[in-house]
């Protein structure tokens, strides 16, 4: 309101004209000059004097001034022609009576001037009074501005010094936050070329085995391809067996009936010899009593011829009957050895035509031959193109040893691992500094956004203030020029008082100003600084955030390499793999294949039985199948000596071993420990020992304990029931609960009776 | 042993083995039983871990067993032994069906000081009868066994462990390709804590084979 005052009272001023001077009664004053000629002077020469031209203003007119003509003539009367002297006396009356009436109406109008005049300073002394209030107020609005100055100047002080506490701060963190990342960077940089290291060897050592694998791959499908064709060479082999079989009892068949036919033969000629050997006999009981008759007849000797002739016939006959026997038998043999030339001659026939039938097979015997000799060949080179492979065996070697770089390659993955899990732990650190470094930086944004709308508001107040001032200046110094020329000297200590102030106050809104630029300086700077740190924030971010992928991916590959490691591989270096010897699985092996060769043996037998069967009666027709099946049990049999023997020499071992532990444990302990196993009725097993110590005096010193599970428990029997011993069982085994304790007091004991005896 | 006498929370290097070992063998018959590698009349029950348990009768089975657990504890007392796993194979083929995986990791610290730790063993009984239960229940999710098989034990130890005579040491270690693993509990006496895991043939390979 007293602006707007002060700004009426200023309109006011400046809308008016400057102060009309004050009006001099008949004074020249050289204002506004307008002629107003009463008559045309003539024209003269002007003289070079300076003539004093008065003017007055025309009526009617604001501006009006006293003016008075002077007739130039005047100045020079001398120069006046007389001639024009009475014309000119009764203008100049005229005209001063003109001049009067002119000069009393200016005079009115000055005084009426002058009321207004008057009025006008009497309204301006309010105005001033105003002014004078208004100034008070305005003094004390400046003297609340200062304090108001003062303190902003103070909080900003304050803020100041927090702001630069907070950025020192901030500076420090963000130079250990660049460090810690800088360091990290590099402990990134080296673990990833590890990494990358890590995964070339291992994706080498991958591919490689992946090779490996795929050779293997080949090598399997070429080795199964080659048992089927074996299966099915063997199985040709089996057809061929089967119809070699079907062959063989044909001619089984074949021998039979001929064995039959051979042995109706033989009958026949069986019935030929007994008739032939009766026929002899018959013969030699003629021949003996035909001797009789002659040794009786040759007492007689009356017909010697004719018993002669009788004998001769007879021996003729006889002789004859030999013959024919011993070709009889010749037939026979002969026969006989026919025979055994036609079942030869089958043979060979069977032979050759089985021969004739496997030529075509064993030319494509042959040509799979030659193409296995040619598959071996390039396995063969395969396997020298394999480096540190030089025959089949080294290939599973290797692939162990590849499959050991591997799992060697993934350990050193595993310890990446750890290392990276340690640098996310200082990366999560990192990002929590990261968050409280960016709230704190928008703590201060916030900060510095209110100091700056402070400055502004600041600076409003100022550009106002100085406004104001050099309003009141400008409306001072009228107000002085107004009382300079009113000669109002009450009112300019006053306002040279308020200059002088408004001149005091001057340096210090300098000094605010200078302040208040170098707070924004200073604001800028911050402002910079926290946009850098927001570009450093991302781009950390950024970091966190590849660097969390990566931990992912390395967390799947952890993943991986903890179910190998469930799965069981190990490694080499530090692991060794040891297997008890099963003698389980190879006695079930052994009892199930004796009893296998057992089942197999007694067919075999019942065939050879009826084999022998057969060959009792026709000779050698069983040769063929007798050889197989005795070469099967041959081999049979050696495979049960065999494994009779393994398990003959496993217990052997086994009683070693247990003799020798037995008496160590008795030399060392000083007890026999005899174990046997017994079932309660429950049907639960119980091992029982008996010890026996070797400082005993009697054979009924025995003690007796049952282990079950785990738990062992002694027995009472009559020497334990005994005082002195059931002393020491309730001492030492039921209150303290140690049989050893218990059996080494007892051998104590029981030496020192022994020696003392 | 764990000392009976004192507090029963004690628990020494040679008792954490015992535990172990023992622990072992009752697994092994667990696994024979439900597997049904040996036939069930050749199985008794006792009471032990506070569950109704099943031990062989056969004594070729028994003796190994036995022979074996006393090897392992004499292993885990020296602290060299790392996994014990065994394995059902398929007698005629000799093709490996299932893995069982023991995985043990020793506390150094007890086994070079010979301090001991201390822990309930109500505890430990607690951690091993889940892992039992468990194993009576794999037989939910395992794929069926139709032919005969064997089974064999295999050792993880370190390098320098001397091979005793009954062992001998093998480059195979009997895996399974491409195999299914389940993982079951694992029990921890502060000296030794045992994993268990165990990993079979995919059922579905088969089935897509057939297919």
């Amino acid at each position: 309101m007293s602006g707007c005052s002060f700004l009426d009272l200023r309109a006011l001023v400046l809308s008016r004209q400057p102060l009309p001077t004050p009006v001099k009664p008949l004074l020249s004053v050289k204002t506004e000059p307008r002629m107003i000629l009463r008559t045309p002077a003539p024209k003269r020469a002007r003289p070079i004097e300076p003539a004093p031209i008065i003017e007055s203003p025309p009526v009617g007119s604001d501006h009006r001034q006293l003016a008075i003509y002077e007739d130039p003539s005047s100045a020079g009367p001398a120069r006046r022609e007389p001639s024009q002297q009475s014309e000119h006396m009764l203008c100049t009356y005229q005209c001063r009576q003109m001049v009067k009436a002119d000069f009393l109406d200016a005079l009115s109008n000055a005084e009426k001037q002058v009321q207004d005049y008057q009025s006008k300073l009497a309204e301006l002394n309010d105005n001033f009074g105003k002014a004078d209030e208004e100034r008070k107020t305005f003094r004390e609005k400046l003297s609340y501005v200062e304090q108001e100055l003062a303190a902003a100047k103070g909080r900003e002080q304050a803020l100041h010094d927090q702001l630069l506490k907070e950025v020192n701060d901030s500076h420090e963190r963000l130079k250990k936050e660049l460090e810690l990342s800088a360091k990290l960077q590099a402990k990134l940089e080296n673990e990833q070329n590890l990494r990358k290291k890590a995964e070339s060897t291992a994706a080498a050592a991958e591919d490689k085995a992946k090779e490996l694998e795929a050779k293997l791959g080949h090598i399997s499908k070429s080795i199964e391809k080659e048992k089927k064709r074996f299966n099915n060479e063997l199985a040709q082999l089996n057809r061929d067996s089967k119809f070699s079989i079907t062959k063989i009892t044909v001619d089984l068949e074949k021998m039979e009936f001929r064995a039959k036919s051979s042995e109706q033969e033989v009958e026949l000629l069986r019935k030929q010899q007994e008739d032939l050997q009766s026929k002899f006999s018959e013969c030699l009981h003629q021949k003996s009593e035909l001797e009789k008759r002659l040794t009786s007849l040759s007492f007689e000797d009356d017909s010697p011829k004719e018993s002669d002739i009788l004998v001769k016939h007879l021996q003729e006959e006889l002789r004859n009957y030999e013959s024919e026997v011993r070709e009889a038998r010749k037939l026979k043999s002969a026969h006989d050895s026919i025979e055994l030339m036609k079942e030869k001659l089958l043979e060979e026939k069977s032979r050759r035509e089985r021969v004739e039938l496997q030529l075509p097979k064993l030319q494509e015997y042959e040509l799979k031959i030659n193409k296995l000799e040619d598959e071996l060949s390039a396995w063969k080179l395969m396997i020298q193109d394999i480096p540190g492979v030089s025959c089949c065996d080294d290939v599973p070697l290797r692939i162990s040893a590849l499959q050991k770089e591997v799992i060697d390659n993934l350990k050193k993955l595993g310890e990446v691992n750890a290392h990276l899990k340690q640098m996310q732990v200082v990366l999560d650190k990192t990002q929590l500094d990261k968050q409280k470094t960016e709230t704190e930086a928008a703590l201060a944004k916030e900060k510095a956004d209110r100091l700056e709308a402070e400055v502004k508001r600041m600076n409003l107040m100022l550009s106002a203030v100085s406004e104001e001032r050099n309003m009141l200046k400008i409306a001072i110094e009228d107000f002085k020029s107004k009382n300079e020329q009113a000669g109002g000297h009450a009112s300019s200590s006053a306002l040279q008082e308020l200059e002088s102030s408004l001149l005091k106050r001057e340096p210090y809104i300098k000094e605010l100003e200078g302040d208040l630029f170098a707070q924004k300086d200073i604001n800028t700077r911050q402002q910079d600084e926290i946009k850098s740190l927001h570009d450093r924030l991302n781009s950390e971010a950024r970091k966190v955030k590849s660097l969390e992928r990566e931990s992912d991916r390395l967390r799947s590959e952890i993943f991986l390499l903890e179910s190998k490691l469930g799965h069981g591989d190990f490694s080499a270096a530090n692991t060794k793999v040891l297997r008890m010897v099963n003698t389980l699985a190879v006695g079930n092996d052994a009892k199930q294949t004796i009893e296998a060769l057992q089942s197999e043996l007694q067919r075999t037998k019942e065939k050879l039985q009826a084999l022998e069967e057969y060959k009792s009666q026709s000779g050698n027709s069983g040769k063929l199948v007798d050889s197989y099946m005795s070469g099967k049990v041959a081999q049979l049999k050696e495979q049960i000596a065999t494994l009779e023997k393994r398990e003959e020499r496993y217990k052997t071992v086994f009683a070693d071993r247990i003799s020798v532990f037995r008496r160590a444990c008795c030399e060392l302990f000083g007890y026999k420990i005899v174990m046997d196993e017994r079932q309660r009725p429950n049907g639960i097993p119980v091992t029982r020992f008996t010890l026996q110590s070797i400082y005993a005096m009697n054979d009924d010193e025995k003690l007796e304990f049952e282990y079950e599970s785990g738990n062992t428990n002694i027995v009472e029997n009559g020497y334990t029931s005994t005082s002195e011993i059931s002393q020491q069982v309730d001492i030492f085994v039921r209150k303290m609960n140690s049989i050893p304790a218990f059996t080494a007091n007892l051998t104590v004991e029981s030496f020192n009776r022994r020696t003392l005896s | 042993m764990a000392s009976k006498t004192a507090a029963k929370d004690i628990i020494t290097l040679r008792g954490s083995a015992a535990i172990v070992s023992e622990f072992f063998g009752y697994a092994a018959n667990s696994i024979l039983y439900n597997r049904a590698v040996y036939p069930e009349e050749s199985f008794a029950r006792v009471k032990k871990y506070g569950l109704p348990m099943l031990l062989t009768k056969d004594e070729g089975v028994k003796s190994f067993i036995s022979n074996l657990n006393a090897q392992l504890s004499e292993w885990l007392e020296a602290g060299k032994l790392q996994r014990v796993v065994l394995v059902i194979m398929s007698m005629n083929t000799g093709e490996v069906l299932e893995r069982w995986n023991f995985s043990i990791e020793t506390d150094n610290e007890v086994v070079e000081k010979g301090v001991s730790r201390e822990k309930s063993d109500k505890e430990i009984m607690r951690e091993i009868q889940a892992i039992m239960r468990q194993i009576a229940s794999s037989i939910t999710y395992l794929p069926c066994l139709d032919e005969q098989c064997v089974f064999d034990v295999l050792a993880y130890t370190d390098t320098d462990v001397a091979v005793p005579f009954t062992w001998m040491e093998s480059s195979d270690a009997k895996l399974i390709a491409n195999p299914q693993m389940v993982k079951l509990h694992s029990f921890d006496t502060k000296i030794h804590k045992v994993n268990t895991l165990v990993s079979y043939k995919n059922d579905e390979e088969e089935s897509d084979d057939e297919e």
